[in-house]
């Protein structure tokens, strides 16, 4: 038995057509829930946009402040228990801040002068683009 | 050996089959946001392969930052050139010396004049001088203390659209106090354009929204593109809506430009006839379907048809919305009271399952 473990050719040698089947599955198997369960946003997420790119994106499950750093200066966006929110902002009119918390999927606020936007996402976007 | 290559090979033709159908499980869909026209311009191409879409959008995105450039109501190109839009504003206010202009400026002057005769007026870009008393030519506003008496000054002076003549591209004004400001009209303008781009190139499924105006081509996938109205005073979307190809929505909202003043809110939309911010309404929805190939389009529509509805009083607001042919039409009051039109009320799926809303014939 330990010689088995030390080298694998006599292993692979004592394997049935029973084992090979079964290992082939269990590695699909796996493959397959890797690309499904790890590709796929299962948990609410925000993401952050600067500019014309996507800046960040991060889980909701933690209590945390990100600086972002826009045209006008640096923004802090706050993450608390799936939430999400503009926290501080350079911009004069701080529309940003008073939007308050976002919490549910599909929601966005938007900093247009310092051109930060925030936008929850889901497992599907509950709409293609807000009207406003 | 031979068990063992077949055992490989079959691991092989798993692994590709199964990345193979993670690819065609991927939407094939483009999505690009941008700031332009001093707003957020947002572009979602589907159907096409990532490449040609990035190539499509940015061309698209090029169109609306030159058109932006020509068309800037208060920012000069650079510091010593205005915009076309600038000069000719110039030049109104200095003499009724006629000035050359594109043919672009020319046929759009021509257009949003005809539309603010429809309007009675109530849409009147016409009135650029009283825009700037508020603050509102700015990228920021401010909190702006008002003289009464130099409002009642411009409003006495009475700009319109019909005080400037067009023609074969030749424009004069026989009103001084004409300052065009193509704020309620060049972003549905630029909607039409960017829609005609894309038909050009083939493209069939495109949503495009300049700073919350959307017009639709062909569709998401197997199903319409779906669009979420803005509730005008909660960080949410009010209700949501299926927007069929060729088909425009737009708002007019006293929530995206605005200044607070003792509790009180003055929004950027200004009544022509007063010279005051209108204060009785929160927003104002219009839902545009495919126009007649002469006609002014969806986009210019759902942009400029929201503005005279949003002006009027409650009493005026339907009819207002007949003279203007818009069947689809959602209105909020200041009080947060919700009216929409039968034809759209068919079409909204509410946020709010309890929602309460009256009806408008």
């Amino acid at each position: 038995m330990l010689n088995l473990l030390r080298s694998p050719k006599p292993l692979i040698q004592h394997l049935l057509i029973g084992d090979r089947i079964l290992i082939i599955s269990s590695i699909l198997v796996i493959l397959y829930l890797f690309h499904t369960l790890w590709s796929n946003e299962q948990a609410a997420k925000v993401q952050i946009r600067l500019g014309d790119t996507v800046y960040a994106t991060y889980s909701l499950n933690q209590q945390r402040d990100i600086p972002v750093h826009g045209t006008m200066g640096t923004a802090v966006i706050h993450i608390a228990q799936g939430k999400a929110r503009f926290a501080k902002s350079p911009c004069r009119n701080q529309y940003c801040v008073h939007q308050g918390w976002l919490t549910h999927a599909g929601q966005a606020a938007i900093c247009l002068p310092n051109q930060i936007s925030l936008e929850l996402i889901g497992d599907s976007k509950p709409y293609d683009s807000l009207n406003y | 050996m031979r068990k063992r290559f077949s055992t490989l090979l079959l691991l092989a033709v798993f692994g590709i089959a199964i990345f193979g159908l993670n690819a065609y499980n991927k939407e094939p869909l483009y999505h690009s946001q941008s700031y332009i026209f001093g707003t957020l311009v947002d572009i979602s191409i589907y159907g096409e392969t990532d490449d040609r879409a990035r190539l499509l959008s940015n061309q698209v995105l090029q169109d609306f930052q030159h058109l932006h450039k020509q068309l800037h109501a208060w920012k000069p190109i650079t510091n010593n050139q205005p915009s076309e839009l600038g000069k000719l504003n110039l030049a109104f206010s200095q003499s009724k010396k006629p000035v050359k202009v594109s043919p672009l400026l020319a046929s759009m002057l021509a257009d949003a004049t005809a539309l603010s005769v429809k309007s009675h007026g109530l849409f009147n870009p016409a009135i650029g001088h009283l825009i700037s008393a508020w603050g509102f030519q700015r990228d920021e506003f401010s909190v702006v203390y008002i003289d009464n008496a130099s409002i009642q000054a411009l409003v006495k002076s009475n700009p319109r659209m019909t005080d400037i003549t067009i023609e074969n591209n030749i424009v004069y004004s026989n009103n001084p106090a004409v300052k065009l400001d193509l704020g309620g009209y060049a972003k549905g303008y630029a909607l039409d354009m960017a829609a005609d781009y894309l038909h050009q190139q083939q493209v069939k499924n495109a949503l495009i929204n300049i700073g919350g105006n959307i017009i639709a081509i062909g569709q998401h996938g197997d199903k319409p593109w779906r669009v979420g109205i803005q509730h005008p005073r909660q960080p949410t979307a009010i209700a949501t809506l299926d927007l069929p190809d060729g088909w425009a929505i737009g708002t007019s909202g006293d929530y995206q430009r605005y200044f607070m003043r003792n509790g009180k809110r003055y929004c950027h939309i200004i009544d022509p006839r007063s010279g005051y911010p209108v204060q009785h309404t929160q927003a104002v929805t219009v839902l545009i379907p495919p126009q007649a190939p002469t006609d002014p389009q969806a986009g210019v529509l759902s942009d400029v048809a929201s503005k005279p509805i949003f002006i009027e009083t409650a009493e005026n607001k339907s009819k207002v919305a007949a003279m203007l042919g818009i069947k689809n039409l959602m209105v909020i009051d200041q009080e947060s009271n919700i009216f929409v039109t039968r034809d759209l009320a068919q079409k909204l799926h509410w946020g709010d399952k309890n929602v309460k809303f009256a009806t408008l014939p």
